[in-house]
């Protein structure tokens, strides 16, 4: 900075241009509001280019190929040749669709009249912000800043991801071939995704847990069905298990692991995926020179209205306390936005849905049954197996079931969740439900269509009532 | 967790106004310290902690009517070792000592970081009331399982408005309502809403529901008559020095009082109530003189408790001390119940008759209007004599109209000749 430099003034300022950052950045400037977007790498952020749409992709084409094993009890006689995956053309596949959605986004910021800025940008003060670009160094003046920079993997210090042998799950989605086998350390919902959808394309998957079973954010219930189709896929799973060292040798990683069932193995693979956790990007955009506060975890804190403790300097998405969802961040992004622009918003509702894209799917709101209890709430349950769904039958995907949670004394819904085909589109109703404090009854009452696996709500919420069609009511 | 419940503070009171909160959420409280203030009937009382512990949480607004037996507050009890649930577990990478990892899952969960309580109401109904600013925790549901609907909030907003917002403009927490009333309509008028509704809650409704009773119970029959109060006036200045002296402001009410209490002596009917579950006249050998004071609360009546036993300069005193403490809004309920007389004193005001209200169950009531100076005429010529307007009501199921006058025939000669006045007094 230098002195007389001139500042290039504007109304907000957003640092980071994911589904959080844009989506503040289009809801701006539909408020009529000058605003800059800057993004230090591509636009849609971690979701966008390495997260939620590239391994749903690489999920959907893993579930296609598997597929094709199961089409000859339906009839379907394929050439006796051996199915082949090229990884490299599903890149360029891949590739095509987020170009597709960035250029969706630039349009949208161009017509919304948002300025964006490629650039790594730090707060200078709490009302100053440098961006460096390709060794160009440009101010900006604000009254408002959005804080939307996002988290990354977190890689503990004795694992050196290298991007070849042992991968984030960034690199794990840039892979050209499908390796031979694969140890991935942590068993939460990306180890899981990609472990499955690797172990459909035919790669070998050993999956290393510290605690003692997968997926050990979602409840138990749910997470059965989820273990039971990861065996069948001849997935390894390793609980209670953890890692020691992880090293390379002669082109394979041997990850040192310790058990108290087994003690201390080596486990050897082509490739590592290493997925533990994420941490919030708040080190380096000069946080305290706008005076804004970090927690221990790196965590910025914000009121219901995105607001840290500097008021006028907003905080969104990963980098806030709560989980790393691109759902949640869009919403924070819309509220901040919306909060800037004089509306009365606020991020008001417990209800942040989850979905997985494991096989088969997990997805749910609202409070476990644990949750639920701990909460104080005498709580119904209400479930209904795919088993007993036409669909799921028709289509041959019978496995799982919905589960709907009611507080037994108002039957006001307090959580919905299910575990099957189709669960990430299906939690559609259990979202609604709940944010319109509905009751059981509600749902029990509504003509679901038929065949559809939306029926399966309809069924658990008399199966609390005591008045399922479809199973007998105990 | 101790639940603390609106008591009947009042005399069979079935609701009370939250006027005063003296302590926030989260707040730690001492045993008997004082919490809250409340509006009972014509009272306001503080109600204290019944336990040491921290206050976890308020129901109700200032402003707020609630039910006896509601409750209004909980206090988490010092020793109390349940711990309330969070709401919120971390579940963070927890790097150990010398690199070592414990694997664990990404944060997904369905728990959210912060605790957001959520109201039963839908999203946008939750907007609504942001933008209408009305806390939606505070709103009472009538929609199914309590969820609450657009007209709940309406008619939260509606009720509230007026006690919470405007009267922050006010520096007195008065009410104000017919003031309000007044500028509500001024100010609305030119935005063409032609009328407001401003609920009948607290004192006003209090003393509309009295009002009614005793319309409703006694017949009612109201007499007029004359003073003249030139005498009166004199002898008042020549105690003038004297009071002075003792730092006693004298006015003409303590020697109303006085001349009352010798009438009343002399026609027990009038002070005196029927019992009409028993139907019998009570006759009355106390002398308790209510006297209306009008405050910003509204119609008060503080009581001179044996008004006959007290002196002129006593009952100065005592009638300044109760009407300071009636425009506080700090009399105890004894202070204002118990009256057998009561005395309306609008002269100061304006007025030369009225058809007062008696003061259910009591016999009759005394308004005393302007004191000024008319033409009389007085044997046989007109000259100018101080005069005042005195309208009895009087329950003529108990009196008639006889007693009545001669009632105030006696008043009128006490006042009139203070002399007698002075001889009569004991």
């Amino acid at each position: 900075m230098v002195v007389g430099e001139v500042a290039v003034e504007t109304e907000v300022i957003i640092i980071g241009g994911g589904p959080g950052g844009y989506a503040a950045a289009i809801r701006l400037g539909q408020l009529g509001k000058s605003v800059v977007l800057i993004e230090k790498d591509k636009l849609g952020g971690v979701c966008l280019n390495r997260g939620c749409i590239p391994s749903k992709a690489l999920i959907h084409t893993a579930d296609q190929y598997q597929r094709l094993n199961d089409l000859g009890k339906m009839g379907i006689r394929l050439s006796q040749e051996r199915t082949a995956m090229d990884l490299g053309v599903w890149q360029d596949w891949k590739a095509g669709i987020t170009s597709q959605l960035k250029q969706g986004i630039a349009h949208l910021c161009k017509e919304n009249g948002v300025t964006v800025v490629k650039g790594q940008a730090a707060f200078l003060s709490d009302d100053r912000i440098g961006v460096e670009t390709d060794g160009d160094f440009e101010t900006y003046k604000f009254e408002q800043a959005i804080i939307a920079t996002g988290s990354r993997p977190f890689i503990p210090s004795f694992i050196k991801v290298d991007g070849e042998y042992i991968l984030d799950s960034t690199s794990s989605l840039q892979l050209q071939e499908v390796p031979s086998s694969l140890s991935i350390i942590g068993g939460g919902y990306i180890g899981i995704e990609l472990g499955m959808a690797f172990a459909k394309l035919g790669t070998k998957v050993t999956i290393i847990e510290m605690a003692n079973r997968i997926l050990p954010q979602i409840a138990e219930n749910l997470v059965k069905e989820v273990t039971r189709s990861a065996k069948k896929l001849g997935m390894n799973i390793k609980t209670s298990t953890r890692v020691e060292k992880a090293s390379v040798v002669d082109g394979h990683v041997h990850l040192h692991v310790s058990s108290e069932e087994k003690g201390a193995e080596v486990v050897v693979s082509e490739k590592s995926l290493v997925t533990i956790g994420r941490i919030p990007n708040t080190e380096e955009i000069g946080l305290n020179r706008a005076g804004v506060t970090v927690g221990e975890k790196g965590h910025i804190e914000v009121d219901m209205e995105c607001r840290t403790n500097v008021p006028h300097i907003f905080a969104i998405g990963d980098t806030t306390p709560g989980p790393a969802l691109a759902h949640r961040a869009s919403k924070q992004g819309v509220v901040a936005a919306e909060v800037i622009g004089g509306l009365p918003s606020a991020v008001d509702s417990p209800n942040v849905p989850y979905v997985i894209f494991s096989d088969p799917q997990i997805a749910g709101v609202g409070l476990s049954r644990e949750e639920a209890e701990q909460q104080g709430y005498s709580v119904k349950i209400g479930k209904f197996p795919f088993s007993a769904n036409g669909r799921a039958l028709a289509t041959d995907e019978t496995e799982g079931f919905a589960e709907v949670i009611v507080d037994a004394d108002s039957h006001i819904l307090l959580g919905m969740h299910m575990v099957g085909a189709d669960a990430s589109n299906l939690i559609g109703e259990g979202v609604l439900a709940l944010e319109m404090a509905a009751r059981v009854e509600d749902i029990a009452l509504i003509m679901h269509p038929h065949p559809t696996l939306t029926e399966g709500w309809m069924e658990a919420a008399e199966a609390v009532l005591g008045h399922a069609i479809h199973i007998v009511n105990k | 967790m101790m639940e603390f419940k609106l008591p009947d503070v009042g005399e069979g009171m079935h609701e009370g106004e939250i006027i005063q909160w003296l302590i926030k959420e989260g707040e730690a409280v001492k045993q008997d310290q004082p919490i809250v203030e409340v509006q009972t009937d014509k009272v306001n009382a503080e109600l204290t902690a019944p336990a040491a512990g921290v206050v976890k949480k308020i129901f109700f607004s200032e402003g707020d009517i609630v039910e006896v037996g509601t409750t209004i507050f909980t206090i988490q009890e010092e020793n109390d070792v349940s711990v309330p649930y969070k709401g919120m577990i971390d579940e963070e990478i927890q790097v150990v000592q010398s690199g070592d990892v414990i694997v664990n899952a990404e944060q997904i969960t369905t728990k959210q970081h912060h605790e957001v309580v959520r109201a039963l109401a839908t999203p946008f109904v939750r907007q609504m009331a942001r933008e209408m600013k009305v806390d939606i925790e505070k709103v009472k549901g009538s929609g199914p399982a309590g969820r609450i609907t657009e007209s709940d909030l309406k008619q939260f907003k509606e009720n509230n408005s007026i006690t919470l917002e405007d009267a922050k403009h006010h520096d007195s927490k008065s009410v104000q309502e017919m003031a309000l009333m007044n500028d509500a309509i001024q100010a609305k008028g030119v935005e063409n809403e032609w009328e407001e509704r401003i609920p009948l809650k607290g004192i006003r409704k209090k003393i509309a529901e009295h009002m009614v009773k005793s319309v409703s119970t006694i017949p009612h029959v109201t007499h007029v008559d004359e003073l003249e109060m030139d005498r009166l006036k004199e002898f008042k200045n020549q105690l003038k020095e004297y009071s002075d002296d003792k730092d006693i402001k004298l006015t003409f009410l303590p020697f109303f009082v006085k001349a009352i209490v010798i009438a009343l002596k002399e026609f027990k009917t009038l002070n005196a109530s029927i019992d009409e579950k028993t139907n019998e006249i009570i006759l009355k050998n106390y002398y308790h003189i209510g006297i209306a004071t009008n405050t910003e609360e509204g119609l008060i009546v503080p009581v001179i408790k044996n008004a006959d036993q007290k002196t002129i300069f006593q009952l100065a005193d005592e009638i300044k001390q109760l009407a300071a403490q009636a425009r506080e809004g700090k009399l105890s309920i004894d202070q204002i119940t118990g009256s057998t007389f009561t005395i309306s004193n609008v002269g100061p005001i304006g007025g030369m008759h009225a058809t007062p209200i008696i003061n259910y169950p009591e016999a009759a009531i005394l308004a005393l209007h302007k004191m000024e100076h008319r033409m009389v005429v007085r044997d046989l010529e007109g000259v100018i004599r101080l005069m005042m307007n005195m309208s009895l009501s009087f329950d003529h199921r108990l009196i008639d109209g006889v007693t009545a006058v001669h009632f105030t025939n006696r008043i009128k000669e006490l006042l009139e000749n203070p002399i007698r006045l002075v001889v009569e007094m004991r």
